[in-house]
């Protein structure tokens, strides 16, 4: 049980300096940044509570806000894609099997395991982009960043996964 | 009564839910619009140790464009003063008071050399993170310049390390002129392209050519007067129709800040409470 809590943080930090040294400071074409840091979130094993998954869910957002001088903003949106992601997981989840696991290729399968992370990078990206762009509107960039964005961090996502398997 | 109480434990993850989204957003919001604590910034000690690291293994990578430029730099500089120290011998003027003036222009300034160890130009609103704080005499407000012009005013202040708001911040806005003409305006950024901001509320009847270099004005207490700002690249009118709105290409480069200078006027504090207290009684 503590072996897997300190494996977790451990998991915490390194995905927080990727973010922030890293891939903070990646923008390809001027619209595209990778929010790695879900990929924490996503990877959560699937029987944590609703509680425990959006405390951890707030600890990786305000640290990153901290880094990144955008204090709430990443908080913020990391706990509303907590808060979603039992219900999407179960939604995509095949219908047997219902214990607890780690969301992977392996354990759902690999379309409804990138049906599941489409989904809620999506809904992540357009929340924490739509908060950031909330003081000067401009519909046609916000659109582009958060396609171009939910795209690489899918990428990235992928990747990492067929390099696990 | 039971239901009730089995309703709420059914669904106590609502409550955590909308409690952390406070939380959140009261940060948010706080930091939008007070300079609040700086401990929930990238000056906060940890934060600041670890860019400070990597700024430390990064910025190895800009010293040779950095030394190109100033060569490049000092060369020009070298050249201009030579013709002018000469120029002034031509009208026999005393060659004490040439000595004099070379140091004149800084004389009234407070300079403390700083390292940046944090910094973005894609987000809307970027701030810049630099290794000295309050310890070292850093204070908010002050001006931070780099070897070819403007780059921000220091926002926030920790012992040991200073929040920048970068000049590319939609919250930033810097008084500035253009040389030769002395019309003035509000340099301010919108986003977009790190290259280029938006020089605003310049009069109608100003004269001006494409090409012309945009200063600080000095009017405020921030930096002093000719500080370089960039060139004027394109013009369009206003909004409102009554005003310029010019395109500056700015003449620091963002994308690679390394080395910067923070200055602070050594009376700044008489001014600021003078023009405070004026406010305050209107």
């Amino acid at each position: 049980m503590i072996g897997r809590y300190l494996i977790r943080i451990v998991w915490f930090v390194v995905f927080v300096l990727i973010q922030v040294l890293i891939l903070n400071n990646m923008h390809i074409g001027g619209y595209a940044t990778p929010f790695l840091y879900t990929y924490f979130i996503l990877k959560l094993n699937s029987g944590i509570s609703r509680n425990e998954l959006m405390l951890w869910a707030f600890a990786i957002g305000l640290v990153i806000d901290i880094f990144s001088n955008t204090p709430g903003m990443n908080a913020a949106t990391a706990v509303f894609l907590a808060f979603a992601r039992p219900s999407i997981l179960r939604l995509f989840s095949p219908r047997d099997g219902f214990e607890d696991s780690i969301p992977s290729f392996k354990t759902m399968g690999v379309s409804s395991f990138m049906k599941y992370v489409v989904t809620l990078v999506i809904l992540h990206h357009s929340v924490l982009l739509s908060i950031e762009y909330f003081s000067f509107f401009n519909l046609s960039v916000l659109g582009l960043k958060i396609v171009a964005s939910s795209l690489l961090t899918v990428l990235c996502i992928a990747s990492i996964e067929g390099i696990k398997k | 009564m039971r239901n009730l109480l089995n309703f709420l434990l059914k669904y106590n993850y609502w409550f955590l839910f909308i409690l952390l989204e406070v939380a959140s957003f009261v940060l948010l919001f706080r930091f939008n619009h007070y300079q609040g604590s700086t401990f929930f910034t990238s000056s906060n000690q940890l934060a600041g140790k670890v860019y400070k690291v990597s700024g430390g293994i990064s910025s190895y990578f800009y010293l040779k464009s950095a030394n190109e430029d100033l060569l490049d730099r000092n060369m020009l500089l070298e050249r201009q003063l030579n013709t002018l120290q000469k120029e002034l011998i031509n009208h026999k003027v005393d060659s004490m008071f040439v000595d004099s003036l070379i140091s004149k222009p800084l004389a009234e300034y407070f300079v403390f050399k700083a390292n940046v160890i944090n910094n973005s130009i894609i987000k809307v609103d970027n701030y810049i993170t630099l290794d000295k704080g309050s310890a070292d005499g850093i204070r908010s407000e002050m001006g931070v310049l780099n070897g070819s012009g403007v780059v921000g005013i220091v926002y926030m202040v920790s012992p040991h390390y200073s929040l920048v708001l970068s000049m590319l911040n939609s919250k930033s806005s810097i008084s500035c002129k253009i040389v030769g003409s002395n019309y003035f305006g509000y340099l301010k950024w919108d986003g977009g392209n790190s290259k280029y901001a938006f020089l605003k509320d310049l009069p109608r009847h100003a004269q001006f050519n494409l090409g012309d270099t945009v200063v600080t004005s000095g009017y405020s207490t921030v930096f002093p007067a000719g500080v370089m700002v960039g060139t004027i690249d394109d013009m369009a009118d206003s909004r409102d129709g009554l005003s310029y709105s010019l395109k500056v290409r700015l003449a620091a480069d963002f994308g690679k800040l390394s080395d910067v200078r923070v200055i602070s006027k050594k009376n700044q504090s008489e001014q600021k409470t003078l023009e405070d207290i004026t406010k305050k009684q209107q």
